[in-house]
């Protein structure tokens, strides 16, 4: 039999994702499995609650992503029931988002994936000069000088000698699949702890507008904090000042140091703008209505799909809503649908597990058979990938000004063609370009807001439909977002003001997803393939193209070890 | 001085969601000096850092593996892993990473106490177990007298 790598888990990622490969004689990839080893049933828990309380259960679906999900949520309550949410409620929550779109894509840069190109220790024999005069080649940002790289070497350098990795113990330095020069590696480490401390500032802005971080509140019908120029408890006009110093340090950062780092990382990694392109099919629903949530025309990211890797033609039929486009098979998935039906709609969606795989503890599963506890999301029939790579692309090829102009600059620094934009190398600048598109739109709103505000409209919240006892007793709708991961929606169906059902389609199960009836392979899966490997001991490029999609299943168990056991593993097998 | 009680897990994982039912409990049914704050965390990881950071005395509620078995609520004190070994689990590389990031950014709280507690049923669910429920006052009061004797040094 062929030898297959296991990684159980992805380090670094929140969640119970596995990857299996099968390698060939040169240690290529062959073939990818992927598989969510933990089960997550939400849709049972909703069942029957109230559908005003359903945000605050989902948003713990995921530490990282509670924004997301507490938007789709109320989304698809106001969507059932009929609520139109004021104009405020609509800036607010686009800047929300916006605020955790941006936020999230410098943490997935600088804490998840930067690693995985930078070495860290290669960044201890690092000439701080010789850095110094690299940082001011190409970004003007002030912490530039000889003595600041300095500084950084010799603690980082104490950390190391005293035995104390601390984070970056889990790391594959010294591995041949890096490539930067030991003085662009300190670079990036400095980037990697001053991106540790920016982004606390920019989620600030979910504490003012949300009530409380960590878990921000939210309400069908619009936004929970009033707005009063002059009270003191309130969005007033001290907090809006605020707002305005953040996004602008925002911009600032993104501009100088998060761009500049991606070009400057990605020119010795261009032979990644041909590793890692997988299905080439890419959806987005959209989000940031400058109207209406029911008016996708009006979306700054706009909807729509790409197949076959086609840059001259976006599909804009699509419509989650329409019970023939989007389907979950459970064909490779441990579950169970009523009258051995193949596939269903959301709305018709069914949560029945039924555990099939191999009893623990086992080496390898079985993936002819049910191998994962995800299941496969189809549209019209297609495989589909979504993320930054898929929201860029369709707002390039839709002709979005920025985007066009951003995504040309980008290929033209780096010098490689658009077909390299398919690659795990084209997934992550599309993140940076996104995330430059996205902090942009942050300044649109807060200047949306303060305009509205000076007209005299505070009203952030509309009651008119609040008591269950005005809605219609059977009715569906449908709640979604553009997470930073992805196309994410939530299905529901409420029945005499309660839950009925609850279902809930993730970005990383798009992604994630295992084979479908026909066997065709998921995202992850068909990226995989062709994986040039140095060290199959040491997957290195396995993780660089998984966590380009900055992957997110379910959280499971956080639990403190005090023994320090190893739990996440590499076996080949 | 401020401290800051912080609360971890997901609450929808039966004991999982232990130190999230811990904060709000202690934060809505006791009163507490100007100087306290107490954050349910959830599975946050990195977006926390700043709650830690921003801690001069710091007691995180967990569910935890101990080094010593025993149904019973266990404290730790400035003795908590702060580097990862590979773990699966981004809470538990989260709790060691956050620590080991304050401490580079030399922002490590002065004092750092885990309460933690075995947990016995981890399974997809709303509430704690009956044998954790019958834990949750000893917690209350070994958090109250951890604030008292800080408050009065």
């Amino acid at each position: 039999m062929a030898r297959r790598i296991v990684v159980d888990p992805i380090p670094r990622i929140e969640g119970h994702l596995r990857i299996e490969t099968v390698l060939d004689e040169n240690n290529n990839v062959a073939d990818a499995f992927s598989s969510g080893t933990m089960w997550r049933g939400l849709e049972l828990i909703l069942k029957g609650r109230d559908p005003r309380d359903a945000w605050a259960f989902t948003q713990r679906i995921c530490g990282v992503c509670t924004t997301v999900h507490a938007i789709a949520s109320v989304r698809c309550v106001e969507d059932a029931v009929g609520i139109k949410i004021p104009e405020n409620a609509r800036i607010i929550r686009n800047l929300m988002n916006a605020t955790q779109q941006t936020q999230d894509h410098l943490v997935h840069f600088y804490h998840l994936h930067a690693l995985d190109w930078v070495d860290v220790v290669s960044a201890l024999s690092a000439d701080p000069k010789e850095t110094s005069e690299i940082a001011q080649s190409i970004s003007p940002w002030p912490k530039s000088s000889p003595g600041y790289f300095k500084d950084l070497k010799s603690r980082l350098t104490k950390f190391v000698e005293s035995g104390q990795l601390g984070i970056f113990s889990n790391g594959y330095w010294g591995h041949p699949a890096y490539k930067l020069p030991p003085a662009v590696n300190l670079l990036a480490v400095a980037h990697y702890l001053e991106a540790l401390d920016f982004q606390k500032e920019i989620i600030k802005i979910h504490t003012i507008f949300g009530g409380k971080n960590p878990h921000p509140s939210y309400v069908v019908g619009g936004v929970p904090t009033a707005i009063d120029p002059n009270g003191d408890k309130v969005i007033n006009v001290e907090r809006l000042s605020m707002i305005k110093k953040i996004i602008d340090d925002t911009q600032t950062f993104i501009d100088q140091v998060y761009i500049p780092d991606l070009l400057a990382v990605a020119k010795y990694y261009k032979d990644w703008g041909a590793i890692g392109g997988g299905l080439g099919n890419y959806l987005a629903y959209g989000d940031f209505p400058e109207t209406d949530i029911h008016d996708p025309g009006s979306f700054k990211w706009p909807r729509g799909a790409i197949l076959n890797k086609d840059l001259s033609h976006v599909d804009e039929d699509v419509n989650p809503t329409d019970l023939s486009q989007i389907k979950e098979e459970i064909a490779h998935s441990w579950y169970t649908y009523e009258g051995d039906k193949d596939s269903l709609h959301p709305w018709e969606g069914q949560t029945n597990p039924k555990y099939s795989g191999p009893e623990l503890p086992y080496k390898y599963l079985d993936t002819d058979k049910k191998y994962s506890w995800l299941k496969t999301p189809r549209w019209k029939d297609n495989p589909m990938e979504v993320g930054p790579l898929a929201r860029v692309l369709i707002a390039y090829v839709k002709g979005v000004d920025e985007i066009v102009d951003t995504v040309n600059f980008v290929l033209k620094d780096l010098d490689v063609p658009a077909a390299a934009l398919f690659s795990t190398l084209g997934r992550t600048a599309a993140r940076g370009i996104e995330c430059k598109q996205t902090a942009g739109f942050m300044r649109n709103y807060y200047d949306q807001l303060v305009a509205n505000v000076k007209s005299g409209d505070t009203k952030v919240f509309d009651s008119s439909l609040w008591n269950p006892e005005r809605w219609p007793k059977d009715c569906k709708g449908f709640g979604f977002t553009e997470a930073p991961r992805g196309a994410l929606g939530h299905w529901i169906h409420i029945q005499n003001g309660k839950i009925a059902d609850y279902q809930i389609v993730v970005p990383s199960t798009w992604n994630a997803s295992p084979r479908d009836s026909k066997g065709r392979p998921g995202a992850y899966e068909a990226a995989l393939k062709g994986t040039p490997m140095a060290d199959p001991e040491l997957p290195l490029e396995i993780l660089r193209t998984v966590h380009s999609f900055d992957p997110c299943l379910a959280c499971a168990s956080h639990i403190m070890d005090m023994n320090g056991n190893e739990i996440t593993t590499v076996k080949i097998v | 001085m401020n401290i800051t009680v912080l609360g971890l897990g997901n609450l929808l994982y039966g004991d999982e969601g232990f130190g999230c039912t811990m904060a709000e409990q202690l934060r809505t049914g006791h009163s507490w000096p100007e100087s306290v704050t107490i954050v349910d965390g959830g599975t946050q990881g990195l977006y926390l850092l700043d709650y830690i950071e921003s801690a001069e005395k710091l007691i995180i509620i967990d569910a935890v593996i101990p080094v010593e078995e025993g149904l019973k609520v266990h404290v730790f004190r400035n003795e908590i892993p702060t580097k990862i070994q590979k773990k699966m689990s981004s809470h538990q590389t989260g709790l060691s990473e956050l620590l080991a990031m304050a401490k580079l950014h030399n922002h490590l709280p002065e004092d750092l106490v885990l309460v933690g507690i075995p947990p016995v049923n981890l399974e997809m669910g709303i509430g704690l177990s009956p044998e954790i429920q019958a834990l949750v006052p000893e917690v209350i009061s070994i958090v109250k007298s951890i604030i008292r004797g800080w408050s009065e040094e």
